[in-house]
């Protein structure tokens, strides 16, 4: 008999499940609407969670992937840096403003020509195992990014450096020639402690929040480093939660596990409840593109590459894939560079499918083409805009057809051996220079992975990067980023928007121009 | 003695064979873990200089021997990802994986074995055909479903525990099993369909046979019969469908895990196949194909203790 009670208890829970699932698939337009049923319980237990998490000074936050490396000299994936600028610095850091701003040094002087920096060290500045910052150490952590014995630590653009000394409490840094942007690069030096080995089990450096704990794949669990030199982190701790399943993460969010998830996309923030988290809005400060292989036909015909551009409505695609978040670009720069953005760029080719047509026919396609596009499959809004993509091509007869690959296959054969057509991703700089986006163009340049060529480019390039005078530099870049447009190099799409659901009474989240997560400003109420 | 022999020896080919077409797949598909792990700012130089600390420039059968060596040895590798040992790495998600499916497999028995015959009892009954629509339909819902669902309900409306949140066996262990059943149950579901089903059509199909009818009509009562000669007939191709069921069940955890937060094998698995990670994949999947060849060992056993038959070695039926 109970066999038969627990059996209809069964059915009777599947069914209660089927029917509010349904209920919640239907989707609301706004996330302002929440299914009314719902909210009494769900609202007390989160609050318990919440106040269990406020009371304690605690934030649980959720990530999409897994660290690749703690040792910051090792780790290569954006969200790994995203958080790991918490625990480390270099010897100068950015601001959310895109400043550059003195960190492990207090003061830096430039030599007149250029080619030395004088860093005086901050006094006091402690590791987070307690022991005080000593010139060796600065030393030793650009030595070592700079061409030690450790390959796959070192940071191609340091090789500019001849020479670095240490003198009292000062770090003198010789270059071999003048670089506007030394800088921005240095700031990727991590400053960390002298011979230490430990780094990948038990990272130690002097950012506001230190290492904890970590279990691979599951969780990072970092503290507020209390003898920090700066402005010390607001929260005692926090937990950053591995969940590689979108689900899991919006399931955390509801559940109370978690406090707060970046990165979302417009559906997954459309299944929150309003009345318990806010969205913050920012950028991704990516520059998203159909990004195409110049070297390949059928693009390395101007003409195909021009008639792509007139046929993609990038505002098209933001509305249709990202529900109209998002920023259209017209060349590889984004609006929050803002010194160096050039946003009348933006509409260089207006949407024209007819004249993608007359294009194509000029360059011997009068019936149109078939072109792949080989997406990262990991990375769903490029694998959405590369489905909005085809759709907007079939308008100017181009027959495209989408083929995911896993991201493995990606970095080999489209990154690394460029044996693709065109693919959609998305192109960073993660020390706040132009430079970064736009080097990548220049011919013969190792990450040129669209084998752009183009003898003008070559040439401003070299005078950019040159460049004394920072004035002059912006101008120079200025006229990369048209150079780019006016030769269609790429189809360019948008900026993407940050969505962060923030649980509410968490307040201080700041945007960054550079793909950082601030967590030493975040506070409860 | 000999059994015990031919079961090892057909481990051994077993967990070779497929650490081998496992070495041989990632040689076959693109990717390289050298310029995984530098990204997409490496140099050309750097991918090269890592490609040879890791020793993947050296020839495939080489490197497999080398691997195997270790193996054998006890020396499972480091993780190319995490620049760990493997073992130290693999530990504690084998025991989350271990727990949940052995909790998981538990639930299976113990609910659908009764639940199979209580459905042969009503066989024809009025409540047949709900029945076995929601049969179907439990058979039918994809993991990642009913991953949801149970989170849903039971993690966010009832609040029994907190998707997303697992806390680990030696941070809070009642907490961390909690965690887990409600997994177990995820992976329980269609099985639990499944296996009744098949019990149940295993009966009926043994209570219409000749014995059973000699039985009754020499004045044996249905229950009698059921209970005393069906039941122990009908068990074996249960059995051995339980065994097939446990062998997956390691394996068939990714999407649960994924879904409820749960740091398991599977979650592991997938992750470390994207990233080219040889050494993680390889020790992974030999456990899974030990295991494997354990929950079939293990099933024939028991299927030799019901029918004596089998012993023999012979043919059934």
């Amino acid at each position: 008999m109970t066999k038969r009670i627990s059996a209809a208890l069964l059915s009777a829970l599947m069914m209660l499940a089927l029917l509010s699932g349904c209920g919640a698939g239907n989707g609301t337009p706004a996330p302002t609407a929440t299914p009314a049923q719902t909210e009494g319980g769900a609202e007390a237990g989160d609050t318990a969670a919440k106040a269990g998490r406020a009371a304690s000074n605690e934030l649980n936050v959720g990530i999409a992937q897994d660290f690749d490396s703690l040792d910051p000299d090792y780790m290569t994936a954006a969200g790994t840096k995203e958080i790991l600028f918490n625990m480390f610095e270099g010897l100068v850091k950015p601001n959310a403003e895109g400043e550059i701003v003195p960190a492990v040094a207090s003061e830096v002087s430039k030599s007149e020509d250029g080619l030395q920096y004088v860093f005086t060290l901050r006094e006091g500045v402690k590791f987070h195992n307690g022991k005080a910052v000593t010139p060796e150490d600065v030393v030793w952590s650009i030595e070592r990014r700079r061409g030690g014995e450790d390959t796959a630590a070192q940071l191609a653009a340091l090789a500019v450096i001849s020479e670095v000394k240490a003198e009292g409490n000062t770090v003198t840094v010789s270059l071999s020639e003048p670089s506007n942007e030394f800088l921005a690069y240095l700031m990727n030096a991590y400053i960390l402690p002298a011979g230490y080995t430990e780094q990948e089990t038990a990272p130690v450096g002097t950012g506001p929040y230190r290492f904890v704990s970590r279990t691979v794949q599951d969780s990072l669990v970092l503290e507020r480093f209390e003898d920090y030199w700066g402005t010390p982190g607001k929260l005692d701790r926090v937990t950053f939660r591995i969940l590689e399943n979108n689900e899991g993460l919006i399931l955390g969010l509801q559940s109370g596990a978690l406090d707060l998830v970046a990165h979302l996309t417009s559906d997954q923030i459309a299944q929150l409840d309003s009345g318990e988290f806010e969205t913050a809005v920012g950028s991704m400060n990516l520059v998203q593109a159909l990004y195409l292989n110049n070297a390949e036909k059928p693009f390395d015909d101007l003409r195909v590459r021009q008639a792509f551009c007139y046929a993609v409505d990038k505002q098209a695609v933001i509305d249709l894939a990202f529900d109209g978040y998002g920023i259209p670009l017209g060349t590889s720069m984004f609006p929050s560079f803002s010194k160096y953005y050039d946003g009348s760029l933006t509409d260089y080719y207006s949407h024209d499918p007819e004249k993608a047509k007359e294009l194509l026919a000029e360059a011997g396609y009068p019936d149109g083409l078939d072109v792949t596009i080989t997406v990262p499959s990991n990375y769903t809004p490029h694998v959405n805009t590369a489905t909005v993509l085809v759709e907007l091509l079939k308008e100017a007869g181009v027959r495209a057809t989408v083929e995911p690959v896993d991201w493995g296959s990606w970095l080999e054969n489209v990154y690394g051996n460029r044996q693709y057509q065109c693919t959609v991703t998305g192109l960073s700089s993660d020390n706040m220079t132009a430079r970064k986006l736009l080097e990548r163009f220049g011919t013969g340049i190792g990450n040129n992975f669209t084998n752009y060529s183009n003898a003008e480019y070559d040439e401003i390039l070299a005078q950019a990067i040159a460049a004394g005078d920072d004035a002059e530099q912006t101008e120079l870049y200025r006229s990369l980023e048209r150079n780019l447009t006016e030769n269609a190099a790429n189809v360019y799409i948008q900026d993407m928007a940050d969505l962060v659901a923030v649980r509410k009474g968490l307040e201080g989240l700041t945007f960054y121009p550079i793909y950082v997560l601030d967590i030493s400003a975040l506070s409860w109420t | 003695m000999r059994y015990v022999l031919t079961r090892l020896g057909m481990l051994l080919a077993t967990m070779l064979l497929v650490s081998f077409l496992t070495f041989a797949a990632f040689e076959a598909v693109s990717g390289d873990p050298a310029r995984n792990l530098l990204g997409t700012e490496a140099t050309e130089e750097q991918v090269m200089a890592l490609r040879e600390e890791l020793g993947l420039d050296r020839p495939f059968l080489l490197r497999y021997a080398e691997w195997l060596a270790g193996f054998f040895s006890g020396n499972l590798g480091v993780s190319y990802s995490y620049r760990q040992p493997v073992g130290k790495l693999i530990g504690p998600k084998l025991e989350i994986s271990l727990c949940l499916s052995l909790m998981s497999f538990v639930m299976i028995a113990v609910i659908s074995i009764p639940l199979g015959i209580f459905s042969y009892h009503r066989t024809g009954g009025f409540a047949d055909w709900p029945r076995t629509v929601f049969n179907q339909l439990c058979m039918a819902v994809p993991p990642f479903f009913t991953g949801i669902l149970v989170s849903w309900i039971f993690g966010i409306l009832m609040k029994v525990f907190t998707p997303g949140d697992f806390p680990g066996f030696r941070q809070d262990f009642g907490e961390s099993v909690r965690h887990l059943f409600f997994g177990a149950v995820c992976l329980g579901i269609p099985r639990i369909a499944m296996t009744v089903r098949m019990l149940r059509a295993t009966v009926i199909e043994e209570m219409n046979k000749a014995y059973v009818r000699t039985a009754i009509s020499r004045g044996h009562d249905r229950r009698g019969v059921l209970t005393s000669h069906v039941l122990k007939n009908s068990m074996v191709p249960v059995v051995t469908f339980l065994g097939q069921t446990l062998a997956e069940l390691v394996g068939a955890g990714i999407v649960v895990e994924q879904v409820l937060g749960i740091p398991g094998l599977g979650r592991f698995l997938v992750l470390s196949i994207s990233h080219r990670d040889y050494p993680v994949v390889q020790t992974i999947v030999v456990i899974l194909a030990f295991w494997v060849v354990l929950a079939g060992t293990l099933a024939d056993l028991i299927n030799q203790s019901i029918d004596p038959r089998l012993r023999l070695g012979g043919n059934r039926g």
